[in-house]
Formats: structure tokens, C-alpha cells, sequence
């Protein structure tokens, strides 16, 4: 039986716990043991904390793959965000020795060293490489019969200088096929959300980036995006409803992948609180569930 | 034989005690002295003492958005000597130095009218270059009271540094989780005493809450 350390971040337990519960359900299911990391922090997010201070930024990410190592444990993440930051770290602290050496002098006053022996791999590569798709297939109970776009989010294609790009995006999408879902193409799969501009060009944000996805989902005929970010999920859930009240019409169901696979696991959906979700993903599946 | 900025360096580290926090010394004859502004007045006294050719050149300031950060440049036998000293802009005085450097006297009430700031125990703290009904908050080389970071991105800057996470949990979500059969709280390093000292110590020591201008008395940025 494979077991993590489980890194479920900011965003998912405090904005959207359905995830989380989703997450565990389909983790019971196919035996992964996904162990809590008691006292984590944020991972720290990837975009101010990293650009204000780099030291401050690898050594909070240091001190969270610490609490991993302390467990005997790799690192599995449910966020793309948390992915980055806790990847690139790891990557950093294991090949530049005098980055290691400046971080563990932080670390050295509260006790702790890293040591370099994590991994950090995101849930998708996890139920991919570890679970398999089998064993996920074999649990499939209840197929669900949705057309949807993908949304796989920037930080989703971080790989090795000269690797495949596309390794988890494509795991991401073969996982989603195994949940019953059809997935269309809408030709900008690539394209930010716009989480982050969110942060300095609102309009922009919405406009240039969002609308242009939700556009092009619709086009497609999706009932439905798949994410398997929380940031990005908050983005489309929340750009919608600011699209709204600037009179942009989109109500474009957002769920997340573990959300997706629950319900084809055949996890009702009342147990997963998807009441969470600021997008009709609740009607979408009660509709599905009405059928 | 000892080199001339070595020997001030070593006398002042000795009078400041905990007033003094660095030297460097990029060149020949050039020391940059960074003491706490408590220490002020107690180096230019002793340099005064031990020194009596010291010369005083100037007085810069600097506005760094948050903090002001002041330069004393002194001239002791052919070393040019800076006193670096950095003030909250919050404190927005001038301790001044007049009493024991006369030749301050202009170009401490020149500061003043630019920057906006006031002066401490000047003995004449009247506007030098502008004319005395100008506005108070439009000083020529006063910049806006902010931080390095962008509006939006200041609460989670805040949450972050305040809470270990960037998403602080309501109430109504931790009731929430519990209804969901989910710990009121996931675990967190804010939910024990011992982890939240240890992130914020990470941020304390590496410098990203100075940086992020964050107040630790009052829990927040020094600026909205």
C-alpha cells in the first residue's frame, strides 16, 4: 500500500474542504494512506512569498518537506501551487548545495536539517505512478456521463529542465476519461486562468484570460471544467460571479478532479459537501444523480 | 599598525555597545557605520571626543517607503566615516545633533522640509527652503507610506505571516468542516503554540516580515 505525507495546503482546507473530503474518500478506496503533516504551514504560496524573499521562501517550503522526512515519508500534494513551490525547493535543496547549507542554518534554530531525502509528487502523478489505472478503472462503479473541458493549470506542467511538459496534464486527462467523463478540446488548454494577475490587473485578469477559457469551454459544449487546482477553481468560481455582475453570463460548473472521481467511485454526493463550491457544481450532480 | 578605520570601528563597537550593529568598510579610508538611531547622539559625541578634527559633511536622507534612513557623514583624518541609521517612519523625528555639531543646523531643517519630518531638540525648528504655510503633507521627497508590496497582494502577505497560511478560516467554515465529519481545523502550525514560533521565527529571521513591513505588536502591515 503506497503512503504520503499529505499536503493539503491553504486553499482547500479553509476555502474548499469538499476537495479534501473527496481526496480522502478516493484515497480509503484504493488504499493510498495519506498521512496528515501536523504543524505545516503554507507551502509558501509561489508568487509574492518567493518574489519578496528567497531565503524566507525555501526555508518555510524547506521546513514543511522537514516534517516529511521526520515521518519517513514523500511529499504528495492536491494543489498545483503547493506542487510548485514544494518541487522546486526540493529541486533547489538537492542540487545546490550552497542554498542547502544557507536554509539549514535557518533551520538549525528550531532544530531541524534537511536532509534531501523527499519527493514531492503531486496527487495526480501519485494516483497515476503509485495506484495505477487498473486499480482506479476497477473502482469505477458509477460512470459519469458529462462532456468537460480540462483546465490543468500553469503550475501542472513543472518538469525537469527538457522533459515532457505534458507528463501530468496527460496523466490528469487519462484520469479524468476513467471517471466516465468525456473530455472535449477548446484549444486553450494552456492558457492561465489568471489566478495570479487577479493580484495586479483585475480586468485583465477577467477579461484577457478567464472569459477567454469560459468562452471557448462553452463553445465546446462542456458541462463542466475539471481542475485540479484549488487556486484555479476559486478563480473560476469567483471570476464567474464577478464576470456576472459586470453582465458577462457564464455559471460554468467548476469540480475538481478528486471531486469528479468520488462521484464516480460511487460516493454519494451529499457526503461530499459540495455546497463548498460557489459554481452549480451541487445542481450539476444532482441533476446528474436525478438521471 | 592597526588601520585608521579599523581603530574607529573598534572604538565605536566599544562606546555603542548594543547600539552598534555593523561596519563595512568598501574601500580605503570609507566606513559605513550602521548603529540603531538610539545611538545617535552618543556617536557623534564620543567620535567628537576622540576625534576633535572631526568635520561634519552632511546629512542625507533617505525615504525607503516604510522607514527613513539617515546618513551622517563625517570626515576623521582622511577617512570618510557615515553613520547609517534607519527609523519606522511611523517615529517621523530627527534626533538632532546641532547642540554638539553647530554646522547641523541648516541641513537638519533642510531634511525637515523635505521630508516632512520633525525635528528633535533643534534649537530653531523652523522651515528653512520652504515657505512656512506650505502644505504639511506634500513635502517634496516624502514618499507615500508603503511597503514593497502590491495593494492586492497585501493581505495575503499579512494572513500569511499572522496565521502560517494565506486563507484565514472563519468560523462558519470550521463549523463547517465539523458538520462534514472534518476537523474544525486542518493542522495547522497556528494550532500549536510550539509550530507557530518556529514559522514565525522563519519569517522574523530571514527578514521577509521586515520586508513585508509587518508589525509584530500590532499583527498587521505597517500599511493598507
Amino acid at each position: 500500500m503506497a503512503k504520503y505525507a499529505s499536503f493539503l495546503g491553504c486553499q482547500i482546507p479553509m476555502r474548499l474542504p469538499s476537495i479534501e473530503i473527496a481526496s480522502k474518500k478516493v484515497f480509503d478506496k484504493i488504499g493510498l494512506e495519506a498521512v496528515d503533516l501536523t504543524g505545516y504551514s503554507c507551502c509558501p504560496e509561489p508568487v509574492i512569498s518567493r518574489l519578496l524573499d528567497k531565503t524566507a521562501w525555501l526555508a518555510t517550503s524547506a521546513r514543511n518537506l522537514v516534517l516529511a522526512e521526520e515521518n519517513g515519508l514523500n511529499l504528495m500534494t492536491l494543489c498545483n501551487g503547493c506542487y510548485e513551490t514544494l518541487a522546486e525547493t526540493n529541486e533547489v535543496l538537492k542540487h545546490e548545495p550552497e542554498e542547502l547549507r544557507k536554509t539549514n542554518e535557518v533551520l538549525k534554530r528550531y532544530g531541524k536539517q534537511y536532509k534531501g531525502k523527499v519527493n514531492v509528487k503531486h496527487a495526480v502523478e501519485v494516483l497515476y505512478e503509485d495506484v495505477g489505472v487498473n486499480k482506479i478503472k476497477a473502482h469505477v462503479v458509477k460512470p459519469q456521463k458529462l462532456r468537460v473541458a480540462l483546465h490543468y493549470g500553469c503550475h501542472m506542467y513543472r518538469e525537469q529542465p527538457g522533459a515532457d511538459i505534458m507528463r501530468k496534464p496527460n496523466m490528469m486527462k487519462e484520469l479524468t476519461r476513467l471517471t466516465g467523463a468525456q473530455v472535449v478540446d477548446y484549444g486553450l488548454e494552456r492558457l492561465c486562468c489568471g489566478y495570479p494577475s487577479m493580484q495586479a490587473d483585475e480586468e485583465f485578469s477577467l477579461k484577457q484570460r478567464l472569459m477567454l477559457k469560459l468562452s471557448r469551454m462553452q463553445e465546446a459544449g462542456a458541462d463542466a471544467v475539471v481542475l485540479s487546482c484549488p487556486a484555479c477553481t476559486i478563480q473560476f468560481e469567483m471570476g464567474q460571479v464577478m464576470l456576472r455582475q459586470q453582465g458577462v453570463q457564464f455559471n460554468l460548473p467548476s469540480i475538481n478532479l478528486m471531486e469528479l472521481m468520488a462521484l464516480s467511485f460511487g460516493v454519494p454526493s451529499k457526503d461530499l459537501h459540495l455546497e463548498f463550491h460557489k459554481s452549480p457544481v451541487l445542481q450539476l450532480v444532482q441533476k446528474m444523480e436525478a438521471v | 599598525m592597526t588601520k585608521p578605520q579599523n581603530r574607529i570601528t573598534e572604538h565605536l563597537k566599544r562606546e555603542l555597545g548594543t547600539d552598534f550593529i555593523e561596519a563595512t568598510s568598501p574601500r580605503e579610508r570609507r566606513i559605513f557605520i550602521r548603529i540603531m538611531p538610539t545611538g545617535l547622539r552618543k556617536a557623534v559625541t564620543t567620535l567628537k571626543q576622540t576625534y576633535p578634527e572631526l568635520r561634519l559633511m552632511t546629512i542625507s536622507a533617505v525615504d525607503h517607503g516604510l522607514d527613513f534612513e539617515f546618513l551622517h557623514h563625517f570626515h576623521i583624518n582622511g577617512a570618510v566615516v557615515t553613520l547609517r541609521s534607519i527609523k519606522p517612519k511611523e517615529d517621523n523625528t530627527l534626533e538632532s545633533i546641532v547642540d554638539l555639531i553647530p554646522a547641523a543646523h541648516f541641513i537638519e531643517r533642510e531634511i525637515a522640509d523635505l521630508f516632512g519630518i520633525k525635528l528633535a531638540n533643534h534649537p530653531k525648528p523652523e522651515p528653512l527652503i520652504l515657505s512656512k504655510d506650505w502644505p504639511n503633507d506634500k513635502r517634496p521627497l516624502r514618499r507615500p507610506m508603503e511597503g514593497e508590496l502590491p495593494p492586492q497582494a497585501r493581505p495575503s502577505a499579512e494572513t500569511l505571516i499572522s496565521t502560517s497560511c494565506v486563507a484565514p478560516i472563519s468560523t462558519f467554515i470550521q463549523k463547517k468542516r465539523e458538520e462534514a465529519g472534518l476537523p474544525r481545523t486542518p493542522p495547522f502550525a497556528f494550532t500549536d503554540d510550539k509550530t507557530m514560533q518556529e514559522f514565525q521565527g522563519i519569517m522574523k529571521n530571514t527578514g521577509f516580515a521586515n520586508k513585508a513591513g509587518y508589525d509584530w505588536e500590532k499583527k498587521r502591515l505597517r500599511y493598507k
